[in-house]
């Protein structure tokens, strides 16, 4: 799972309502991190603003799926 | 008019008077004229501006929010953030110079600060994180909010406006933040001031022990100076129903670069991170590990001539991003090993703590100094004639005072255990206990209240010097 490879947290369990906040490691650099691992595991790409406008792991999912659906 | 200036207390005092007396709905017209009416004991010139630029990113918004449910022009987000950026960029390039230009004109007080919130503005409507403000004096009283307009804490637009219409606190929970910044600003920074300015000035004539002193010095003066003027920021800003973000979390107790800058004026690194390193590192990402390096170098960097367009300032930035650097690229190393030998996690924490600390002591060398040679003199002079410098330090404390010095280290070694030990939360519980407690705790508390502005009037540092922050 991507989140638990980038934050090194075996333990970590993903909800919609997770942010930045919760998890130790997720600053400004392991944001990007993560963000690229998300682009390589489901083959998408993310503009700037998508990802400046993301507040939460759910938003991060949703925007995945939209991504993934429209792609069919 | 400054944080530590009798006036300004007075003129909080009334302000958070009149909005308790205020209906909601009025208060943050109130604190909209207030904000310029403090603004203009500096420049009427400068109000002006600050209106005017207030008014353009107002209708820039506007314009913003609608391209963007339209998907058209592009163009109009950069092309508010460049106007913004060159902006700022003018007036420190004119202060750089010294010109009679644009900024012998005005200097807008407080307009790095300014300006970063109209930029997180736009950006934030055009990412669609929030929707453009409806009520102009909503926004404009958001831009001058006095209590952040000398030195921050950089507050978001969506922070500032949940909290309308302003809910003023009671002022015995705003009250001890605003005495506990005047303390660490008057009693401490301004007692350590003396030794360092006279360092500082005399650099190059200097060798070993006051060396040292200044090395070890100017980052508790710097620390007490700016966390105290965040203090009277946040505490005041309560007063007046808004509460600010914090911008210190005990710095000095990160056990890496990234930890420092985590903790260490909070506000600013969040901002750059939000809306420098991320869009950087987002259009770097496909260049790996290279792609890193140089958004850390341009973020640091960026940090560092924020203060100011000199080679002293680029020095501080590029010793962070090469710290920071060194950081980053060891940094899974560093875990999987401590992960493996948990009995050393202690000891790697201390040394952890200890080369942070005299890291960050290195790069304020260079943001003190007044020039690179003088920043490399005390760096490279800190042992030489080490034994003999003896006559050399006293000379120092006799300049400077040692009754200050003592001062001031005493007051810093307050600072950090008050910070450790958050006497403040202790006391939130004391309503809850039984009478006994709390009669004590009261009569305890207005001792240390007579006690406490007796040492503020008694250790005050001397004549009022300005926040070293305010100048930025």
């Amino acid at each position: 799972m991507v989140f638990r490879d980038v934050f090194d947290e075996e333990s970590l369990v993903l909800r919609d309502n997770l942010t930045a906040a919760d998890v130790e490691n997720w600053d400004s650099l392991t944001h990007i991190n993560l963000i690229v691992g998300i682009e390589r595991e489901f083959k998408a790409r993310f503009t700037t603003a998508e990802v400046g406008s993301m507040t939460n792991a759910g938003d991060l999912e949703n925007l995945v799926r939209k991504k993934v659906g429209a792609r069919g | 008019m400054s944080y530590t200036d009798f006036g300004f207390l007075i003129f909080l005092a009334v302000i958070a008077g009149l909005c308790r007396l205020c209906p909601p709905r009025l208060r943050n017209l109130l604190l909209l004229g207030a904000s310029y009416a403090f603004y203009l004991t500096w420049s009427a010139r400068a109000a002006l501006l600050l209106a005017a630029v207030t008014a353009s990113s107002f209708a820039a918004g506007m314009g913003i929010e609608r391209a963007r449910q339209l998907q058209t022009r592009a163009w109009l987000t950069p092309l508010v953030v460049v106007a913004l950026a060159a902006y700022l960029l003018a007036f420190k390039i004119a202060l750089l110079g010294r010109s009679h230009g644009i900024a012998g004109l005005a200097m807008p007080l407080g307009i790095s600060y300014t300006t970063f919130k109209l930029i997180s503005y736009a950006l934030d409507v055009h990412w669609g994180k929030m929707n453009a403000a409806r009520r102009f004096s909503d926004f404009a009283a958001y831009v001058a909010f006095f209590p952040q307009i000398l030195a921050g804490p950089i507050q978001r637009p969506g922070a500032y406006f949940s909290q309308l219409p302003p809910v003023p606190v009671r002022a015995a929970d705003a009250l001890p933040r605003i005495y506990w910044g005047l303390v660490k600003k008057l009693v401490i920074a301004d007692n350590l001031a003396p030794a360092v300015n006279y360092v500082y000035a005399n650099v190059t004539g200097l060798h070993g022990a006051p060396l040292w002193a200044g090395f070890y010095l100017f980052p508790l003066q710097i620390y007490a100076d700016f966390s105290g003027l965040t203090d009277i920021a946040i505490g005041a800003g309560r007063l007046l129903g808004i509460t600010g973000p914090e911008n210190f979390d005990r710095p000095f107790t990160a056990t890496s670069i990234g930890d420092f800058w985590r903790r260490w004026h909070m506000s600013l690194t969040s901002w750059l991170a939000d809306y420098v390193f991320m869009p950087l590192r987002m259009a770097t990402r496909a260049a790996g590990s290279l792609g890193l390096a140089f958004s850390i170098a341009v973020n640091m960097i960026a940090i560092g001539l924020w203060h100011g367009l000199t080679a002293t300032y680029l020095a501080f930035g590029a010793a962070h991003s090469l710290f920071i650097m060194a950081d980053v690229f060891t940094s899974r190393a560093r875990a999987r090993f401590f992960k493996r030998h948990s009995k050393w996690d202690g000891v790697g924490r201390c040394a952890g703590c200890l080369l942070t600390f005299h890291l960050v002591a290195i790069g304020l060398v260079f943001f003190r100094a007044a020039r690179v040679p003088d920043a490399l003199w005390l760096l490279g002079h800190l042992f030489s004639g080490l034994g003999a410098s003896g006559g050399l330090f006293l000379a120092m404390t006799d300049s400077s005072g040692a009754r200050a010095l003592a001062v001031g280290l005493a007051g810093y070694a307050v600072l950090e255990l008050g910070e450790r030990f958050r006497p403040d939360l202790w006391l939130r519980r004391v309503p809850q206990g039984p009478r006994w407690l709390r009669w004590s705790a009261w009569c305890g508390a207005t001792v240390l209240l007579i006690f406490g502005v007796a040492l503020l009037l008694a250790h005050s540092g001397g004549p009022r010097s300005p926040f070293l922050y305010e100048i930025f």
